[in-house]
């Protein structure tokens, strides 16, 4: 899952980045309004968490620019501002939930696991797709009483292909999707670690659409 | 008191009899004239007329033309006399009887009228011309009762007395009615004013006449600064939040995976302490949104607003449909600001929409005095719960999980206005009923 984290408290960023990369999320983090609005737009992220109280351009205009621009990605508004006036606003804008500080981590990673989940229009608590059931704390997957664990970006393979289920998904899609900005993209790193899921969990799991790209579960 | 109607009125009723007067003096003087000198000039044309046909004789005796005479001169006091001197010797007019003239000493060409006295105490005009005739100094005076022409005069003077009074009475009352109507946009700034302090305009509307507009832009300039002064003292307060809470979560969440495990009970005390800091900084702001009430921001608009709101709080609660029913009963405005409107009915809607199974309803009657009601169809509180969050100053904590933080804002911002809150169960809904009596309006 890729995030954008717009939090221009540099120590408050730097913890959420920490936190959010140990639960999955490949993380870019912005500090200011301006460069914001821009790799919002640019980028396809999963999700966005978007501080209101942001430098050189406002967060709320960020959105609104961002909403006119048709960028659908989910917004997170994290702000002190916490009057209803704001909430409303906010939403208003194009905003899809709404965390006002101080806020807990452990808030801040339900609410945004229920914007995924949402915005792929999957439903229920736990992520499960024929048997499979990927349990975000623990970051691992059961099936049929038996589980594996999964290291960091096995699990955030596996729930982005599992957020998606059926669909044909290009290495491309899933670099963009898994990785963070600064990280070595290699498309040909998404293949080892398809094959490391295949070792684990077994070969049917994953399909190979020659030229295309992957498919988990069955072929539409 | 100074009353801008009276003060005009004054001034202008003291001009007016002023002007009236002496309009009165002068015409009642001049006709006074205007007739006196006309008699004077019938008196000169009988005098002329009188020495046309006199003949002196040659013993010195004025011997007069009895057909020449007008019968007038005839009659004993009949008010028209005439009195010729010539060498001494005098003679009068019939009329005169046995009386004498005062005939004043006029030389050879020379013309005098004078006020004089006449028989009966008659007040006369005098006209008296002396004259060279045969080589002799004749004296001639004419007279002529003024007491008739005075009485005209009087008259005339009285009637003029009484148009110009009425004159004066239908100028002031047009005067009245003008300074009424001039005075009508005045009247209207006034209830403009009014509106503006119970938040239903912004400004003040400034199609008014050109006098009254300095005071209705120097009134909207005032306005403005008051708000843009507010507006940056509260985006001030807003900033101040900002930097406190974003320290104020890292302390958190710092202590919690620092302390959490290895020393819950400094952790616990740590967390409560935070948590009342942030509690207090939400109180404070509160308060200075509700100390800039009244300078015409704009209501709660239950018909503008509230959909709005509504529509938040489902995208907010997206898992969980909820209907509302609304019962306005043609209320449209809550007497708070909107901003205000927003945080009591988010609060009360948000935690209803939280519990609620599938319904939630609003209520308002009123408006005098304004009682809002909402329920839900939730499992609702128990009694003890229900008496806790009955006591005043409830502290913003999570004792009571979901219901605690909103509705003790509710509290609040109930308390700072001076209204009345009440918790029961819902009769018809079967949940949680939360009534909110709004004090008088001030």
């Amino acid at each position: 899952m890729r995030l954008l984290l717009a939090e221009d408290d540099p120590e408050l960023s730097a913890r959420l980045v920490r936190y959010l990369a140990r639960q999955g999320f490949a993380v870019d983090s912005c500090a200011d309004g301006v460069e914001t609005e821009f790799n919002g737009r640019e980028t396809a992220y999963d999700v966005i968490v978007l501080d209101l109280g942001l430098p050189k351009r406002p967060g709320l205009e960020v959105l609104a620019n961002w909403r006119t621009a048709g960028v659908k990605t989910p917004v997170l508004i994290l702000t002190a501002r916490d009057t209803w006036q704001e909430k409303v606003q906010g939403l208003q804008q194009g905003a899809d939930d709404y965390l006002t500080k101080p806020f807990r981590e452990e808030e801040l990673l339900a609410r945004l696991q229920a914007l995924i989940r949402r915005n792929t229009q999957t439903v229920g608590e736990a992520l499960s797709i024929n048997d499979w059931v990927l349990d975000e704390a623990t970051q691992s997957v059961s099936r049929q009483g038996e589980r594996w664990e999964l290291t960091g970006i096995e699990f955030r393979l596996l729930r982005y292909f599992m957020l998606h289920p059926g669909h044909i998904l290009s290495k491309s899609r899933l670099t963009e999707h898994v990785y963070e900005q600064d990280a070595d993209k290699d498309s040909n790193v998404i293949e080892v670690y398809v094959n490391r899921l295949r070792q684990k969990l077994g070969n049917e799991v994953i399909t190979t659409k020659r030229g295309q790209g992957y498919v988990f579960g069955k072929l539409p | 008191m100074t009353s801008l109607r009276s003060r005009l009125g004054v001034g202008l009723v003291a001009s007016l009899v002023v002007m009236i007067g002496l309009l009165w003096l002068m015409v009642g003087q001049s006709v006074e004239v205007l007739l006196e000198q006309q008699m004077a000039s019938r008196l000169a044309h009988d005098g002329e007329a009188l020495l046309g046909g006199m003949r002196i004789e040659a013993d010195g005796r004025v011997h007069l033309q009895g057909r020449r005479i007008p019968g007038i001169y005839q009659q004993p006091y009949s008010g028209h006399y005439f009195q010729v001197e010539a060498g001494g010797q005098a003679t009068r007019s019939r009329s005169l009887w046995d009386v004498m003239l005062p005939l004043p000493d006029v030389g050879v060409g020379e013309t005098r009228i004078d006020y004089v006295t006449g028989p009966q105490q008659q007040p006369l005009l005098l006209w008296a011309r002396g004259y060279r005739k045969q080589g002799r100094v004749v004296r001639l005076a004419v007279a002529e009762d003024l007491l008739a022409l005075n009485a005209g005069i009087a008259q005339f003077r009285w009637q003029l007395a009484v148009w110009s009074l009425a004159m004066v009475l239908i100028l002031l009352l047009i005067q009245q009615y003008i300074v009424i109507r001039s005075l009508r946009p005045v009247s209207a700034a006034a209830a403009d004013i009014e509106r503006l302090e119970h938040g239903e305009i912004s400004a003040l509307p400034e199609e008014v006449p050109k006098e009254v507009r300095p005071l209705v832009q120097a009134i909207n300039r005032l306005l403005d600064r008051q708000r843009l002064r507010l507006h940056r003292s509260r985006e001030a307060l807003g900033n101040l939040a900002h930097t406190i809470k974003t320290p104020l979560t890292l302390l958190q969440q710092l202590a919690r995976e620092k302390l959490a495990g290895c020393d819950p009970d400094t952790y616990e005390q740590l967390d409560h302490y935070s948590r009342q800091i942030n509690e207090r900084v939400n109180q404070s702001l509160r308060r200075a949104r509700l100390a800039g009430d009244g300078l015409g921001a704009g209501r709660f608009d239950l018909e503008k607003d509230l959909p709005v709101l509504v529509d938040t709080l489902n995208r907010l609660h997206r898992e969980h449909r909820i209907t509302l029913r609304t019962q306005l009963n043609g209320i449209i405005n809550l007497p708070l600001e909107q901003q205000d409107g927003m945080e009591l009915l988010g609060n009360l809607l948000d935690n209803a929409w939280k519990w609620a199974a599938s319904t939630v309803s609003l209520a308002l009657s009123g408006p005098e005095p304004l009682t809002l009601i909402v329920e839900d169809d939730g499992p609702g509180v128990d009694a003890a719960a229900m008496q806790s969050l009955a006591q005043r100053g409830l502290r913003q904590d999570e004792n009571l999980p979901g219901y605690g933080i909103g509705l003790s804002i509710v509290r609040n911002l109930v308390d700072e206005i001076g209204g009345e809150m009440a918790f029961s169960t819902s009769e018809s809904l079967g949940g949680l009923q939360v009534k909110i009596h709004f004090g008088p309006r001030t």
